[in-house]
């Protein structure tokens, strides 16, 4: 492997440390909620008993949008969003483009909210950012993305905060490729029964040697995401634009074309919609409509990409007529590379590039991440804690937030299960997230020994996970032989994973009391 | 399916890779049976092959998925203790 000088490894191994040391807790908490939202939509499905299969733009679409059009504002026509929003439903977001105070762009209109049978359940005025919000029944589900993306600091910090945090785990993860001198040789050494440190050592460097591919990807992704918007985007438009981030948005994700103002029924929706089925085998993802109304408008389909290709699909239609017109690249007019990575980007990051079967390698990459960052803390402080008691509070606050983490993320889940048939999850799943974590904190300082903390703190995430699909059907949420009977097996399969890996923590966890039972009792002998 | 075959010849070449590794061998205290260095690369390049033939094919999805098996089933292997793990 890569052999440094002593004095450069030596320095290597300080950035390596005390980046994670100083990043890894909140790392930590980035990458665990990032695992878990992988299966951000079947959590969603799971947690809300959502039994409907059919996507919303499998269904008719026209009549409603027309309808909600005759009743919306002129000045809202310029931009049309249709997305899935709750159980296959139908989200509609009438629109036009705006400057806040700072000149960054935002959009102004109506968002409606249709419920199964396309009537209006809901309709809000105002930003984007003032009606886009977690609803009552995908609580749970934005919960832990916005954690993931933002940790619920206020924009940009968050998203600044953690493409930090990505910059970190890169860093971390090429300063840990440069002194690990036998990265090949070590792949399959784990010593268990060997000093503690050797031990941690072992854990760390294994699990990180094989994920280093993905640590990579996934770290430079994530940065990528979080800095796109708050960094890239105004740097360029200061640059090359001006500052006006809608010319740049215009000029490089819109259709170029002569402007016609002249009014125009829009095309028939159903219609896009069947045709972009056909053409990409698979429901749009979203539907953005620019123009509505006009003879210039044009439709953009978003969709995953097609089997065998990691590239999402997006197709764009003549609005006047509905008639396809062209395959677009995700940047500009024209296919480019610059194109192709900026679209691979998400789907390297999210993993839903194939159905479940990629969703669930790149949650059991993300359980890696999660395990490369706690044991890299642990090794640290395995380190040095023999030698300095005074970090005993350190290595509490480690295990609070490896296993309390996890504890308060499935007690925000019995939260939501509880309440979301009351109306109230958007309320109660963070409220029940922050006091399942203020007890860990409690436990953390009130628990005598540490060994006893983390034992308590994972027989509870034990209990929990098992407890979960019990307390789901107890709330309301539907069994077995009705989700599958509808044909969705999301909800079984998140049961059974939930059961699974509670039932292997309690396995584990017993196997581990019974050797320290069967371990002879320490005696006393004579100094000399 | 073509990536599930892939997956399923790279995992038992990494489970030869895991049972004859030398220095897991020496560190469970199990005496010899550990690879030669040209059995591991032959292994190893065993191992890579069915990945190459996907990034050649232009499959990127199933080469990705792939490559993420490798790396969990090669992070799981080395979990397992074997018979005669001493140490």
């Amino acid at each position: 492997m890569i052999h440094l000088p002593r004095e450069e490894t030596k320095l290597m191994v300080a950035v390596h440390g005390w980046s994670g040391i100083l990043l890894g807790l909140l790392l930590y908490a980035v990458v665990i909620t990032g695992m878990a939202a992988v299966f951000a939509v079947e959590i969603g499905e799971w947690s809300a008993g959502h039994v409907e299969t059919r996507s919303a733009f499998e269904r008719p679409i026209d009549q409603p949008v027309r309808a909600l059009a005759a009743s919306t504002p002129q000045k809202y026509h310029e931009g049309v969003d249709l997305f899935e929003i709750g159980d296959h439903n139908l989200g509609v977001f009438f629109h036009h483009h705006d400057l806040d105070a700072s000149g960054t762009p935002i959009s102004r209109g109506i968002y409606y909210q249709l419920d199964r049978d396309g009537h209006v359940a809901s309709a809000r005025e105002g930003t984007d950012e003032d009606v886009f919000g977690p609803r009552n029944d995908d609580a749970l589900s934005s919960f832990l993305v916005d954690t993931h993306v933002r940790l619920h600091v206020p924009d940009p910090w968050g998203l600044l905060l953690t493409g930090i945090l990505g910059l970190a785990m890169l860093v971390a993860a090429i300063s840990g490729l440069l002194i690990h001198r036998h990265l090949l040789k070590d792949i399959f050494t784990l010593r268990r029964k060997a000093h503690p440190v050797l031990v941690d050592r072992d854990r760390h460097s294994v699990a990180g040697s094989w994920s280093l591919p993905f640590a990579f990807i996934l770290a430079f992704t994530g940065s990528f995401f979080s800095f796109y918007g708050t960094v890239g985007v105004p740097i360029v438009a200061m640059s090359a634009f001006g500052g006006d981030q809608q010319a740049l948005s215009d000029a490089v994700f819109g259709n170029p074309g002569t402007p016609n103002p002249t009014p125009h029924a829009i095309g028939n929706l159903d219609r896009i919609a069947a045709d972009a089925i056909k053409r990409s085998g698979d429901a749009p993802t979203y539907m953005a409509i620019e123009n509505f109304g006009r003879a210039d408008a044009a439709v953009t389909t978003y969709h995953h990409p097609k089997a065998g290709d990691i590239e999402p699909i997006t197709l764009l239609y003549n609005g006047a007529t509905a008639r396809f017109e062209r395959e677009k690249p995700s940047i500009g007019t024209r296919p480019s590379a610059g194109g192709t990575l900026v679209a691979i980007m998400s789907p390297l990051h999210f993993g839903d590039f194939a159905g479940v079967f990629s969703k669930a390698v790149w949650f059991g990459l993300g359980f890696a991440m999660c395990y490369v960052t706690l044991t890299g803390l642990r090794l640290w402080l395995a380190r040095r804690v023999e030698r300095m008691r005074s970090l005993d509070w350190l290595e509490r606050t480690v295990t609070v937030v490896g296993f309390g983490l996890p504890l308060a993320l499935l007690g925000a889940a019995v939260g939501f299960l509880v309440t979301m048939p009351l109306g109230s999850a958007v309320f109660w799943t963070p409220a029940v997230f922050l006091a399942v974590s203020a007890a860990a904190i409690l436990a953390g300082f009130i628990v005598p020994t540490h060994a006893l903390l983390s034992r308590a703190l994972q027989i509870a995430i034990a209990v929990l996970l098992i407890a979960l699909p019990l307390i789901r059907l107890a709330a309301g949420g539907p069994g077995w032989p009705t989700a599958l009977a509808v044909g969705q097996p999301s909800i079984m399969a998140v049961d059974l994973a939930m059961l699974l890996g509670g039932g292997w923590m309690l396995w584990r966890l017993i196997g581990q009391r019974r050797k320290q039972l069967a371990r002879p009792a320490p005696t006393l002998q004579p100094a000399e | 399916m073509l990536a599930a075959a892939a997956i399923l010849f790279s995992l038992a070449m990494i489970l030869l890779l895991w049972r004859g590794d030398p220095k897991r061998r020496r560190t469970t205290g199990q005496r010899g049976g550990a690879d030669s260095a040209g059995r591991r690369r032959l292994l190893v390049a065993g191992m890579l092959a069915p990945g190459l033939i996907l990034a050649l094919g232009g499959d990127s999805a199933a080469f990705l998925v792939w490559l993420g098996s490798c790396v969990i089933a090669g992070w799981l292997a080395a979990q397992i203790q074997g018979p005669g793990a001493a140490r």
